[in-house]
């Protein structure tokens, strides 16, 4: 397990602990944080948009042109930043063990 | 005595009737006048279930049945919609190229809906008073366009006559007998064996029995264009088999020719081809396709190895030239 740092839509804070090899997205649907995580993990629907800390966000694998489209498509609707990314596409990993994340908006 | 090829003698217990593939090529899907705007209907053909519909811009389209969502068939209580079809479970629409165009109550569509179609459809055209679908194991887009055929698309030659029928075996070997000239003389009675030329190019094939008397042009395995000449009279068989399952081909014809005045010794000669082609005309003994060949068809099985002699013709170079359409097995044994 990884411990993950959350800060809520409403910023209240929260310790999960994230198993390693699952995507962080699993973590944070299964905690009371509003993540959705629709379309399970296919780049799809766009309700588990994070905002991850800049420190952490440098050591993430970069983006698929999937998570890409989608990031650019719910930015349409919602503000996407430099740092943000789909947590269903982050694979947690004992290099994350205490990284710190914002849930972010979602259309 | 020395040993026998015991391979040889036990090889049709592994054979299989049909050991094909669909294959790559157009194919006849429905006659046009038979789908009009805003219609749908389920087909069965190229081995499995598609959805045809016609959109109200006329559009002909023909999809995989189910639903990229949730896996609901859109022949079954699937409607059109402007030109899309609009699927009944929650009202997902995709166009005739299998887009995604419309979730009724999404936020956002998912981006691979802008990217890419999301369910699998046909390449269709309409030449010929027919629909014509395309297909590729693969979804690979056309690889070559349906020939001009002026019989059918132009003014000045008759209501084309159709027939169609049901064989049990596969598209392959129906065309076969296009280039086995001699089993016109022992199968079919004709009075000789008809000397037959064929040539090979890219996805055609052009044959020529009797010196002239018929001239077959074949496009790709859907498609074969016959022309029987005689005194200067031209019928034209129009041949666009289709293959329904693996084992089943249906045989689809239009018969037709110039509308030469009712009376005339041209348009006779023109019917008795045509009746002559499908074995109905008068004072021959010679037997039409309806008849003798389907008791071969239906029971034979693919000898990829045949035991041919001599007199064989061009069996092998037709095969040959047939394994361009199932890509990927160039090289199979099978076949």
């Amino acid at each position: 397990m990884a411990e993950v740092r959350v800060t809520n839509r409403d910023g209240s804070g929260l310790a999960l602990d994230a198993a390693e090899g699952r995507p962080l997205m699993e973590a944070l649907r299964d905690a009371p944080t509003g993540v959705e995580g629709t379309c399970g993990g296919e780049c799809a629907c766009g309700t588990c948009h994070v905002y991850i800390d800049a420190p952490w966000a440098a050591k993430l694998p970069p983006r698929s042109e999937d998570e890409q489209m989608m990031l650019e498509a719910i930015g349409e609707l919602v503000e996407v930043r430099p740092t943000s990314r789909l947590s269903c596409q982050i694979r947690m990993n004992p290099e994350l063990a205490g990284i710190a994340v914002e849930i972010g908006p979602v259309p | 005595m020395s040993a026998v090829k015991l391979d040889l003698l036990l090889e049709t217990q592994r054979l299989e009737r049909c050991p094909f593939p669909i294959p790559v090529g157009w194919f006849f899907a429905a006659y046009s006048d038979s789908l009009s705007p805003g219609e749908v209907r389920n087909i069965n053909f190229l081995n499995q279930e598609w959805v045809l519909f016609r959109g109200e811009n006329g559009k002909a389209g023909i999809t995989d049945p189910y639903c990229p969502h949730l896996g609901a068939h859109l022949g079954h209580g699937g409607k059109v919609v402007g030109d899309n079809i609009r699927c009944t479970f929650h009202h997902w629409e995709y166009d005739t190229e299998g887009f995604c165009k419309a979730i009724p109550y999404a936020k956002v569509m998912p981006p691979i809906c802008k990217k890419q179609p999301v369910l699998r459809t046909l390449p269709v055209v309409e030449r010929y008073g027919m629909i014509w679908a395309w297909y590729h194991p693969k979804a690979e887009d056309p690889q070559w366009e349906l020939p001009a055929i002026p019989e059918m698309e132009e003014p000045g030659h008759v209501k084309p006559r159709r027939w169609t029928g049901s064989v049990n075996t596969a598209i392959q070997e129906v065309a076969e007998n296009g280039v086995d000239n001699v089993h016109l003389k022992y199968l079919h009675g004709a009075p000789i064996v008809p000397p037959t030329e064929a040539w090979f190019d890219g996805h055609t094939m052009r044959i020529d029995i009797g010196h002239g008397y018929i001239i077959g042009d074949m496009y790709g395995p859907g498609l074969n264009v016959m022309r029987f000449t005689k005194d200067g009279v031209t019928a034209t068989m129009v041949s666009y088999s289709v293959p329904i399952t693996r084992e089943k081909t249906q045989m689809n014809m239009s018969f037709t020719y110039k509308d030469y005045p009712q009376g005339t010794k041209e348009r006779a000669i023109a019917e008795h081809l045509v009746a002559h082609s499908i074995g109905e005309a008068e004072g021959e003994s010679s037997a039409g396709f309806e008849s003798v060949d389907m008791i071969v068809w239906n029971n034979k099985k693919y000898r990829a190895k045949p035991l041919l002699c001599d007199g064989d013709g061009q069996i092998v170079k037709y095969r040959q030239w047939f394994k361009q359409f199932y890509p990927g097995l160039e090289t199979s044994e099978k076949i």
